[in-house]
């Protein structure tokens, strides 16, 4: 044993018994006071501690007790008592008033009951203490000292945990004097090293951390685990994801004294195996020392320095390389195609040697354009027109025609309202509704219909609140329109630790996917595997979103709406706001006047109590009438900003409760990383919004004009549309992507000028027909030689039985009938839960985030919870009983008949007007005899059945439509 | 398939239409041509052999006491009334104690101790394997539901009984794969039996106790002979239309779901009629001839439907509103439980019985424990830190307990099975590795236990 290990255990000794000696050093501090900050006043070390009734000490926090926790090292009662007591929260201030001016030295006892929390301690709100950890259960600390110098005589002390954190404070000391503190260790790393400390490192630490902890923390460690080296001063000051791990001076405080112990379960280190006692006093001793440590090479900075992402690699991946101008492709057969756009399909085609198909016929055109564009049949007469329009421009008529239909948005909008996971619920655990969310699906559905350019849909989106406007209309309008962010899902029951960092991660989730088409919440937790996303990447948009004010929709232990934005033009926005907290106050001021006089009623009697009564019923029906007075404006469900702007704290893990470095707000870095300005005080949407809608974004572009393409061939060019990313697949037609996205770009971002593109196209127009050849070679159609046939999604289906019903409801969709605010006691025992029938389009269904639409979930209906890039196509026997058994078909199949039988006198005529509806042809001559041959043997069935006779020929009819309802002809269109 | 009924194959369905002369000639031959497409649904070979085919799941809502039914703590009871604070995520709660409702005994050959809530499924034990340290993740209903179904707390993802329709389909073309028979509307709604990103195949189909147990399964029509027109009526057109086409394998597929649904209006009808079922049967179950409500219909149900092939069964006990949640009252676990225990009982011998118990595994969940310290008057609160579950059937080591929890029931003290834990033993069980049934989705692959999960060779025969 050399000298200077006997020196150390003669000072352990001490400390292991904090405050063991009462004797005062020439040198020593001198005590000024003490506070038990839940608890009488007591005595210990000899010292007078306050009760937590002491004069001028103000403390914010619970109080807990539990007398019964074993504190772990075991201390004299009087200290136990003060400690097992105390002030707890994840956040808990103590102010100390009636100070000295002068500095003085601050000592804190914190303690843990049960799970080991992490804390940051404040003095004077400058950290002094970071993210250390409290240990298990029974733990205690005396940390410090810091010094500090009243302001106005007061020192401030706090505490603070990640969000629902609970840290117990115990006890704070508060010392005056320069000199040292009986029992406590100047809490700081030794930086001036002397020969001993060198020698003691290199015999004693050096060789048990590199037989020890190197395997797992280490810059050379297969991989790195916790975030933690321990092969670099550095390292050892830094610490790992789970905070700082030594304490200097302070073993007992000291997460990798605690982990070498094997004193907590969840924290031993190394796992498996511990190391020999003699080595852990070492390392205690060490600690104690002030962990000299004579190493200079900086792992750490090293470790960051080498970022695992290789960015120049990363750059070079198709989708983050710029739009390329590609030249026009030479092509064989140069008089077939119509624009560049066949030129890209054909010269495919002939390089794998396989020809287009045919066109299609104009009657299979005309019905494939009319579901495209609104989702629904065309009508007789609209067949009718286009077949006898001999021009050269009869289908750029039609297609002109068709985007200038109202009915094209409800189609339109309903894919992007696909991609946005768009819900009239909130999806936390009762599912709350929000009657005001179909603004924002009207926003979407009129954004398509005025071809409202992609680059300001983006914009309104994400910072419609921070754009200027020329008129209130607008200013209104781009309000709603920031409903894609408030739409982000809720989750769970709880208000005061309401997970936000859920909802944060799906509006970063939903935004990577549907505008960039990456999946940048991989990054949350760690590096994105496949993309160079960091993790850090993910936090400089989250502080986007963290400064902002998302509309709480109500849920289970807060049953109200707040935080909504009032619909009006900005300049009256302050004014409404305080129209809006003004309406709360004084519904507060008659609720609560109306319960003084309910605890009142007590004690009266007779005739006193008969006129206290009315008195109530009076006051009870003053707060209905004043509830059920409507604002002067409607509210929308939108953001605003959040009281302030904030960058955001990496979560280690994806954990809120371990922050990490904070990252400043910025656009993801393999996209330029552009910065938020620093003088920028806004939340930033509107920076990111920018970013989002640069035509040099790389990405943008190419990812809605691949979302276009698809909903025209069933296809994208790239078929993950909303993975664009090493995961996804890469685009058949890379050129001809690149060719819409500038075209689209060019347009002024017109989205109808693409549809226009497309549409216009031979490729769009080919017939559906494969030969032999293309399906052998080209089995999935890639090649695009011919249409591609399509399934009615499951809102065309029902939309065209509601046309060929003749009773689709065409007024404005208006509020769901929606149970009124006052009575919403949704809870996730009795969520809210309803379906309402309506004769109105699909777009326009309530649609729930818990519960799915019984018929949307059995048509593959979109995801209300999650983006859904493209439908799935799934065939069920679910599926054929609705169209045999639901009434819905039965109820249509009566209109429908009722229309057929009063369109023609005769049999034949009523047959075509049915197919001419329902199939968009006539019928040949042996379906009109197929069809004829059914009615009579239907009417023989019914009669024997003793059906009415006026009823017979009515339900005959009917019959023949629900077979013709579930034809495959119906369903798919060519 | 284990069977003892009568079956009849799709094509003899469709030659009895022929039958009966309403489908137009010309379109027969048609329909008994071999299918074209490749059935979503057809079996598919596991990860492994493994004993059990099948699945019946099932979950009781609200959460079950622990300790006042399967978790014998005998200090609890000599506890009672001490206040003290307890850990298992109830940080920082002083709690009176409260001593469990009902005295345990020992039951079957192997002694496993059961409370007398449950003096019928006591009898069964030497066919249970108890598990005593199960741990979730959350001390909500909605999260700890949604967890136990999916794997995940918050997110929706696709229900247990989806994956494993995936991983195996099912051999009963004629029946859905899954099938989730609930009475109410348990926590987290239909998402506990959603297939999710996964195909629409797989999803649960629901089963209400009642008049029409599957929506749309009555045919509308009043006579059967005027839907067989119209069928072929369309299947004629059908024909026409995929000739003229080239044979489309997805156009085949969905004709072939008209013949399927048109079948199931009698062949799932047939299930749900347990007209045929014995006295002693029914007996067995608890029930009365007819009787539809309480426990004992969806047990019976399930069992006729596992031995018609349905791949995964699942069993909701209560709803989001009448359930387990006993806050208030413990004693009013009494009336719960006497809905559950006879016939989950006679499920189990019936099961056993007809030999089915040997490729069939039940597993009986819930979604957490409850406190050892008093709620409310002589309730219990939420407690995810641990609580009981257990399997029984193939593949499982029977009449045995895994996992402890300590004096109180408040933590898991030995042997902790995490639900993932619990589903990639499920999995296994059924032999397919966990870490292998995955799905492509969004860029990801996703699995069951997410990035989590261990089998626990100690529950396996």
């Amino acid at each position: 044993m050399n000298r200077s290990r006997l020196a150390l255990l003669g000072l352990s000794a001490c400390l292991l018994a904090p405050g063991f000696s009462s004797r005062v050093l020439a040198a020593d501090a001198v005590f000024l006071r003490a506070l038990n900050l839940n608890g009488p006043a007591l005595e210990i070390d000899g010292r007078k501690w306050e009760g937590s009734n002491a004069a001028k000490l103000v403390v914010s926090g619970k109080v807990f007790e539990n007398q019964a926790v074993a504190l772990k090292p075991t201390t004299d009662p009087a200290r136990a008592r003060m400690i097992r007591s105390s002030v707890w929260g994840s956040k808990v201030d103590v102010s100390v008033g009636g100070l000295p001016s002068a500095e003085c030295q601050i000592v804190v006892y914190v303690w843990e009951d049960n799970h080991t929390e992490q804390f940051d301690l404040l003095v004077n709100d400058k950290p002094v203490v970071e993210k250390l950890h409290s240990g298990a259960g029974g733990s205690w600390k005396r940390l410090g000292p810091w010094r500090a110098t009243p302001v106005d005589g007061t020192v401030k002390v706090s505490a603070r945990t990640p969000s629902h954190g609970a840290v117990n404070l115990s006890g704070i000391e508060i010392w005056t004097g320069e000199g040292t503190i009986p029992g406590v260790t100047s809490a700081a790393f030794v930086t001036e090293l002397t020969a001993d400390h060198a020698a003691f490192f290199e015999s004693k630490v050096r060789p048990v951390l590199v037989e020890h902890c190197y395997e797992c923390h280490s810059s050379t460690a297969k991989k790195l685990k916790g975030g933690l080296m321990l092969d670099s001063r550095a390292g050892i000051i830094k610490g790992g994801d789970n905070g700082q791990v030594i304490l200097p001076g302070q073993p007992e405080s000291s997460m990798l004294i605690q982990s070498v112990r094997h004193a907590d379960p969840d924290l031993a280190m190394p796992p498996k195996k511990k190391i020999p006692d003699l080595a852990i006093a070492d390392l205690e001793a060490w600690v104690r020392m002030g962990a000299p440590d004579p190493r200079t090479e900086n792992t750490v900075a090293a470790a960051a320095s080498k970022s695992a992402i290789d960015w120049n690699k990363g750059r070079q991946w198709w989708s983050f390389r710029s739009l390329a101008k590609p030249s026009s492709p030479v092509v064989k057969q140069t008089r077939w195609p119509v624009s560049d756009l066949d030129r890209f399909v054909l010269a495919r085609l002939e390089k794998e040697g396989l020809k287009p198909a045919a066109d299609a016929e104009k009657r299979v055109l005309i019905r494939r354009a009319t579901f495209d564009l609104t989702g629904l049949p065309p009508t007789p007469a609209e067949i009718d027109a286009f077949l006898a329009d001999k021009s050269s421009k009869a289908f750029t008529k039609v297609v002109d025609r068709l985007l200038a239909s109202p009915h094209y948005g409800e189609r339109w909008g309903r894919h992007w309202l696909d991609v946005v996971r768009y819900a009239d619920t909130a999806g936390d655990n009762s599912d709350f509704p929000i009657p005001q969310m179909r603004r924002y699906r009207d926003w979407v559905i009129h954004a398509f219909n005025r071809d409202l350019p992609y680059d300001q849909f983006i914009r309104e989106q994400l910072a419609g609140d921070l754009l200027p406007s020329d008129n209130a209309d607008d200013a209104k309008e781009r309000l709603v329109a920031t409903g894609y962010i408030a739409n982000a899902r809720r989750f769970g029951s709880r208000v005061d630790d309401y997970p936000q960092h859920l909802t944060i991660e799906d509006t970063i989730d939903n935004l990577g996917r549907a505008f960039l088409g990456l999946t940048v919440s991989c990054a949350r937790c760690h590096d994105h595997k496949f993309d160079p996303i960091p993790t850090a990447d993910y936090y400089a948009l989250y502080g986007f979103f963290q400064s902002t004010r998302y509309p709480w929709p109500g849920i289970e232990l807060e049953q109200k709406q707040r935080d909504l934005v009032p619909l009006v033009e900005p300049a009256r926005r302050t004014e409404a706001n305080s129209a809006i907290k003004a309406h709360d106050t004084e519904k507060r001021r008659l609720e609560k006047e109306t319960q003084k006089l309910k605890d009142s009623l007590k004690d009266k009697t007779g005739d006193e109590k008969k006129s206290v009564e009315a008195k109530i019923a009076d006051a009870e029906k003053a707060v209905k009438e004043f509830t059920a007075k409507p604002l002067p404006f409607e509210l929308a469900y939108a953001v605003a900003e959040a009281g302030k702007a904030v960058n955001a704290a990496i979560q280690i893990k994806g954990d809120p409760a371990k922050p990490g470095d904070v990252v400043g707000r910025r656009f993801l870095t393999i996209l330029g990383g552009q910065e938020l300005a620093p003088d920028d005080q806004t939340s930033g949407r509107l920076h990111l919004a920018n970013r989002l809608s640069d035509p040099a974004n790389p990405l943008t572009a190419r990812v809605m004009a691949n979302r276009i393409w698809l909903h025209h061939f069933g296809k994208g060019l790239v078929p993950t549309p909303n993975d664009f990313g090493k995961q996804g697949k890469t685009p058949t037609h890379p050129e001809l992507l690149d060719w819409l996205a500038n075209r689209f770009i060019e347009s002024g971002w017109s989205i109808k000028d693409l549809h226009r593109t497309i549409m216009l196209s031979r490729t769009y127009q080919l017939a559906g027909v494969r030969s032999e050849e293309a399906t052998t070679r080209d089995p999935n159609n890639e090649l695009l030689s011919s249409f591609p046939r399509r399934r009615l999604d499951a809102e065309s289906l029902r939309d065209a039985m509601l046309v060929l019903g003749g009773n689709m409801d065409t007024t404005p969709a208006g509020a769901h009938p929606f149970p009124p605010q006052s009575e919403w006691k949704f809870t996730q025992h009795n969520p809210f839960k309803a379906v309402y029938d309506s004769k109105r389009r699909s777009v326009y269904l309530m649609t729930q985030r818990i519960q799915r639409h019984p018929y949307l979930a059995i048509f593959d209906g979109a995801d209300p919870s999650a983006s859904t890039p493209v439908r799935t196509t799934s065939t069920t026997p679910l599926q054929a009983l609705f169209l045999l058994n639901d009434p819905f078909v039965h109820g249509q199949s009566r209109e429908f008949a009722n229309r057929i039988v009063a369109s023609a006198k005769d049999e034949p005529g009523r047959i075509q007007f049915a197919y001419r509806s329902a199939l968009g042809r006539a019928a040949e001559r042996t379906e009109i005899e197929q069809c004829r041959s059914f009615l009579r043997n239907a009417r023989v069935q019914l009669a024997e059945s003793r059906t009415a006779l006026d009823q017979l020929e009515a339900e005959a009819w009917q019959s023949m439509v629900r077979a013709l309802l579930r034809l495959n002809e119906f369903v798919y269109v060519d | 398939m284990n069977t003892r009924l009568p079956h009849f194959s799709r094509r003899e369905v469709i030659r009895s239409l022929v039958g009966s002369s309403l489908l137009l000639p010309g379109l027969v031959s048609n329909l008994l041509a071999e299918d074209v497409a490749p059935d979503p649904l057809s079996p598919k070979q596991p990860h492994f052999p493994a004993k059990a085919k099948r699945v019946i799941f099932i979950f009781s809502n609200g959460g079950v006491s622990h300790m006042d039914t399967f978790d014998h703590k005998p200090k609890l009871f000599a506890a009672d009334g001490k206040t003290m604070g307890i850990g298992g995520g109830l940080s920082n709660q002083q709690r009176r104690l409260l001593k469990p409702g009902w005295e345990f005994k020992p039951g079957g050959k192997c002694g496993t101790m059961v409370s007398d809530l449950f003096p019928h499924l006591r009898d069964c034990m030497d066919d249970v394997c108890l598990i005593k340290s199960m741990k979730s993740d959350d001390n909500e209903h909605y999260q700890a539901t949604l967890g136990i179904h999916t794997g995940s707390f918050f997110f929706s993802r696709p229900s247990i009984g989806s994956w494993i329709s995936y991983g195996l389909g099912t051999v009963n073309q004629n029946l859905p794969s899954f099938v989730a028979i609930s009475a109410g509307s348990p926590y987290a709604g239909t998402q506990i039996f959603n297939n999710d990103f996964l195909p629409a195949y797989h999803q649960g189909v629901r089963v209400v106790p009642g008049k029409e147990p599957i929506a749309n399964l009555d045919r509308r029509t009043k006579q059967s002979s005027v839907q067989e027109l119209e069928l072929g009526l369309a299947g004629a057109l059908n024909q026409r239309h995929l000739q003229a086409r080239g044979q489309d394998s997805e156009l085949a597929a969905r004709i072939r779901t008209f013949e399927t649904a048109f079948y199931m209006q009698t062949e799932a009808r047939e299930v749900f009629d347990l007209g045929k079922e014995s006295d002693d049967t029914l007996a067995l179950y608890g029930m009365k001839r007819g009787q539809t409500e309480g426990f004992g219909w969806p047990c019976l149900v399930a069992r006729r439907l596992v031995e018609r092939g349905v791949r995964f069964v699942e069993l909701v006990d209560g709803s989001s509103s009448h359930n387990w949640d006993q806050h208030g009252d413990m004693a009013e676990h009494a009336k719960h439980a006497k809905n559950l225990d006879q016939p989950v009982a006679g499920l189990l011998k019936d099961l056993k019985k007809r030999g089915m118990l040997e490729d069939t595994l039940v597993v009986w969940t819930t979604e957490f424990g409850r406190t050892p310290g008093v709620d409310g008057d002589k309730g219990r609160g939420h407690h995810s830190a641990c609580y009981s579950s257990w399997l029984a059937g193939a593949g499982v080591k029977a009449g045995t307990s895994y996992g402890s929890t300590d004096d109180i029931g408040a933590a898991v003290a030995e042997n902790r099975v995490h639900v993932h834990d619990f589903h990639a033993t499920i999995l296994h069980l059924l032999g397919m590795d966990h870490e292998k049934l995955t799905f492509r989705h969004g860029g990801r692959d996703y699995r069951l236990t997410d990035v989590h999960g261990n089998v626990v060779q100690a529950l396996l025969a």
